[in-house]
């Protein structure tokens, strides 16, 4: 009997504690591109540093598109879009514009390509130049390794619109990375390799120039740089409680936000 | 066995309710734990059913043809993730046979090489051996069976992937696929590699312990006919531990189809259907097999057609999983008859 | 040959001959040809296998400092990855991982074996449920994960993860734990069983001659039994060692958060629900495979992996009798002694 009643207390007192802690602490579920999860975790921390009380928010990657379906479904409270929201996109979803940000092509430190133009870009990422001695200014030859990303990825998106234009698709047989990191480190790995990434991406590889324009900060704030693009959170509807906390602590230009931002992305606000 | 109350001489009336309280006592501890075994059951039960549950819009959507080939997995796995499907098709739209292709390609060369080096290396282990070389084999092995096979992803990524991109594959052969697919170290040779070499512990603990368990008498025998080392163990030992051996193997292969992590860093990033008409390039072209597939395309999905896909990928795993066991059993019924462990 | 003549009797007993090992020089070529193909894989399997370790052991040593110990891994930038923090919540999440799965494993385990062994009824229950260990040990973990996720995603379940607003997250360390314990759980049904039917019935008889009843006989004199413990103790330390092994439920039931972020208030529940890393996850993570992009880190983690396995190792080997030992091995100290703490996925 001794068993039995020990047996049943502690599986109330279980129960009793499940139950509040299930309902205590909505933390913040963020997630999606992985060109804004360097910037939303940083964003993140700083915000818990500011309102200790409020739980840390908690980022995700995954890329754009999971993102926008991630905060459709209800997995995510805020998603994070590196692109421009689509016709395609679930209805019923609210963009908000937090930051700018660029993207560079790469190739690795042993070809450091000083510039390439925009026919040459189109040449090497369409499939029809196959070959580094093909491109001038290029040290090594042999045959270009095309690293693109996949669908779900806004940086794709951005890529595509900014320097191809609608109508020319990048070549099928292109390795497709996951994840600015994982295209980075692929870039980093392969002597032959050709890429685009993120800004924030660019360490361990070369950026090269565009059409004459070198890809960093500078240059993008000023708008020479041509391959900007926008930075969006997204929330379903208009943003509600927690949510609206954290776009309007992020968006509202206080000192924290903008030098968080501008450390490697452009501030609008 | 018999349950074991005998009658206990108690005082009175207490005399039946202790012999009782025994039974009682008994009958419970027996339903608890029968239960246990129940929930074990229904955990297996549940998991079949939740499986083809989930995978079956996949298996409705596509048929039979769900396991045949045409066009690229890469493009199939976009649309679903867009939402918009393929031209002609629907969004479940679906072709495995470039995974199920790379699945067949890994598994069964590496079982196969495994078998033989194995085969060697246990009778070496059970009759060449010195002492003192056996000595140092037998914790080799323990230790090649215990490395996590995220370590030996690491060491293929890190040592092997740039060593065979270096050096083995030339530029003309990258040039002369490169429309189709990109080569770099990660393939067909250096993923077959390293999984032969993941499931030979396994292998060799089982044949050397079949190979020893063979009755002494009959190698003596053997012996006093005055036939040489090698032909008895060959002749006698190993065709005596020949459902051990198989056992082993079929173990072995339930391994390599389960293996996920290693693979997914290994095999290469595109679930390609290797051409072996590419001659020797063949060896080096990238191939994704279907455990590695879920581990690629797993996004975080709690439903939708990339969701019911990766259920479509794992109801096969389970069901090839679930043959082996089946055949590992029926290959174990001969060992009954020689009594030999395995 | 001494000649024995009629009444001689040989003064000293004859010199013990040790028959010498038979040499290959007769053997026909093919048998010869064999024997050395046989010298090579044993030999070669040796060198390769050591040489692998050795080289992972020497770059982990290398990238290996103290302070990797105690600091919590960072969130450093892309690229900075390899000079910031430490792999401290990895190896802690390792520790919680496995006392979750070894906890739920270990007494189911050896629950199941003794039913199995010493009850039994009905006949067509228990071979169902030995037929259902057998199919648990043989599914890829892969299945196993994602399994676990659709279980876990019910909102009624959602205490364990975190709630969303249609499903639940179904990612967080009891989970993992949870979905672990299945893979140790046919390893320490395996030993339990072996090390029951190796116990002599004497044991048995003479307790229920002295009038107890089945279950206390388990209680009381089986279970504590040295064979048995050892048996068990084996069993156990093999399903930590698949546990530490693991990977692919991590991937998909862990949420792959670099650091342990804890959901709620509650101290400990708070830490189980959440999300964080392990040792494997992390090694994952940092290789080339993930965005890490710190092979120094990885190999350091590495490093440690591989120092916990030689140490289960030799754990099962002490308790197994050790090589060449006196002690009679059973089956599965005969298995476990070569197949050390092997693992899935």
């Amino acid at each position: 009997m001794r068993v039995h009643r020990t047996l049943i207390v502690s599986v109330i007192l279980a129960l009793a504690l499940a139950v509040p802690a299930g309902a205590v602490a909505k933390r913040l579920i963020i997630g999606g591109s992985t060109s804004v999860l360097p910037l939303a975790q940083k964003l993140a921390a700083a915000y818990h540093k500011a309102y200790p009380h409020i739980a840390e928010p908690q980022v995700q990657g995954g890329q754009s598109d999971i993102g926008i379906e991630g905060v459709a479904s209800g997995r995510f409270q805020i998603g994070d879009s590196s692109r421009n929201p689509l016709p395609t996109d679930p209805h019923g979803l609210r963009f908000t514009k937090i930051a700018e940000d660029g993207v560079c092509v790469i190739t690795n430190d042993s070809n450091p390509l000083p510039n390439l133009s925009e026919e040459t870009v189109q040449g090497i990422f369409t499939g029809s130049i196959r070959d580094w001695s093909e491109v001038p200014g290029s040290t090594i030859s042999g045959p270009i390794d095309l690293f693109d990303r996949d669908n779900a990825s806004g940086t794709q998106d951005a890529f595509q619109h900014i320097f191809l234009g609608e109508e020319k698709k990048i070549s099928p047989s292109a390795t497709a990375e996951a994840s600015n990191g994982l295209e980075q480190n692929a870039i980093a790995a392969d002597k032959n390799a050709v890429g685009f990434v993120s800004f924030a991406f660019t360490q361990g590889v070369h950026a090269v120039d565009y059409n004459g324009v070198a890809c960093n900060l500078p240059n993008a704030k000023s708008g020479q740089y041509a391959g900007v693009r926008n930075f969006w959170m997204v929330t379903k509807g208009a943003p509600k409680g927690e949510a609206l906390r954290f776009i309007n602590w992020v968006t509202s230009g206080n000192k924290t936000t903008k030098s968080i931002i501008s450390s490697s992305w452009i501030t609008i606000h | 066995m018999a349950v074991g109350v005998l009658h206990r001489p108690g005082r009175g009336a207490t005399a039946g309710i202790d012999q009782q309280r025994a039974v009682k006592a008994d009958r419970r501890a027996e339903l608890t734990l029968g239960a246990l075994g129940v929930g074990v059951l229904a955990l297996i039960g549940l998991m079949l059913v939740t499986v083809l549950i989930n995978a079956w819009p996949s298996f409705s959507a596509n048929g039979l043809s769900w396991f045949g080939s045409g066009g690229e997995v890469v493009t199939q796995f976009r649309a679903m993730q867009s939402g918009t499907p393929l031209p002609g098709h629907s969004v479940l739209y679906f072709r495995a046979w470039p995974l199920i292709w790379g699945t067949l390609i890994t598994t069964v060369p590496a079982a196969l090489i495994a078998l033989v080096v194995s085969t060697l290396a246990a009778i070496f282990l059970i009759e060449f051996a010195p002492a003192s070389v056996r000595r140092v084999l037998e914790p080799v092995v323990r230790l090649l069976a215990g490395i996590p096979s995220v370590v030996y992803g690491l060491f293929g990524i890190l040592v092997l992937v740039p060593y065979v991109n270096e050096h083995l594959i030339s530029n003309a052969r990258k040039a002369s696929v490169e429309h189709v697919v990109q080569l770099n170290g990660a393939d067909l040779f250096t993923a077959t590699l390293v999984l032969t070499l993941m499931i030979l512990p396994i292998m060799i603990a089982i044949s050397a312990g079949a190979l020893s368990a063979v009755p002494p008498a009959w190698r003596e025998g053997s012996a006093a006919l005055g036939v040489n080392r090698w032909r008895t163990m060959w002749r006698v030992s190993v065709r005596t531990a020949r459902p051990a051996i198989a056992a082993g193997l079929v173990l072995a292969t339930a391994r390599a189809l389960g293996e996920a992590i290693m693979l997914s860093m290994l095999s290469g990033g595109r679930p390609f259907a290797a051409n072996p008409l590419d001659g020797l390039t063949f060896f080096f072209e990238p191939v994704q097999p279907l455990a590695a597939t879920i581990v690629k395309e797993f996004g975080g999905q709690s439903g939708g057609p990339v969701a019911s896909t990766i259920y479509a990928i794992a109801a096969v795993l389970l069901f090839s999983a679930a043959l082996l066991s089946l055949a590992a059993w029926a290959v174990k019924q001969p060992l009954k008859r020689y009594g030999i462990g395995a | 040959m001494a000649s024995v003549a009629a009444g001689e009797r040989p003064t000293r007993p004859p010199a013990i001959v040790r028959p010498r090992r038979e040499g290959t020089a007769t053997w026909p070529l093919a048998d010869r040809i064999c024997h050395a193909l046989c010298w090579a894989v044993g030999v070669g399997l040796c060198v390769i296998t050591i040489a692998i370790v050795v080289f992972m052991l020497v770059k982990g040593i290398t990238y290996l400092r103290p302070k990797l110990f105690i600091e919590h891994p960072a969130p450093a930038g892309p690229g900075a990855q390899a000079k910031s923090g430490g792999f401290l919540d990895p190896i802690v999440g390792t520790f919680i991982v496995t006392a979750i799965g070894i906890a739920i494993a270990a007494p189911a385990g050896i629950g199941l074996a003794t039913w199995l062994n010493e009850y039994g009824r009905p006949r067509w229950l228990a071979r169902t449920v030995e037929s259902a260990i057998e199919m648990i040990a043989g599914v890829p973990s892969i299945v196993l994960a994602i399994f676990g996720l659709v279980i876990f995603s019910r909102p009624f379940l959602a205490f364990l993860s975190q709630p969303g607003a249609t499903v639940a997250l179904s990612q967080s360390f009891i989970i993992a734990g949870i979905m672990m314990s299945l893979l140790a759980l046919p390893l320490v049904f395996t030993a339990t069983r072996e090390s029951l039917t190796q116990l002599p019935p004497r044991l048995r008889e003479a307790s229920y001659a002295l009038g107890k009843t089945r279950a206390t006989t388990i209680r009381r004199v089986l279970l504590p039994s040295p064979q048995m413990r050892t048996g068990m103790a084996t069993g156990v330390v093999l399903g930590m060692g698949r546990i530490i092994g693991d990977t692919a439920i991590l991937t998909i039931l862990l949420g792959s958060t670099l650091k342990n972020e804890a959901v709620g208030h509650v101290p400990v529940w708070g830490t189980l629900r959440g999300t964080g890393s392990t040792l494997t996850s992390y090694i994952y993570n940092n290789s080339p495979a993930g965005e890490g992009g710190a092979p120094q880190k990885a190999y350091a983690a590495a490093f440690l992996l591989l120092m916990s396995v030689l140490v289960l190792n030799a754990a099962v080997t002490r308790l197994t009798g050790g090589q060449g030992g006196a002690t009679r091995l059973t089956r599965i100290g005969r298995r476990a002694l070569l197949t050390g703490v092997g693992g899935n996925g």
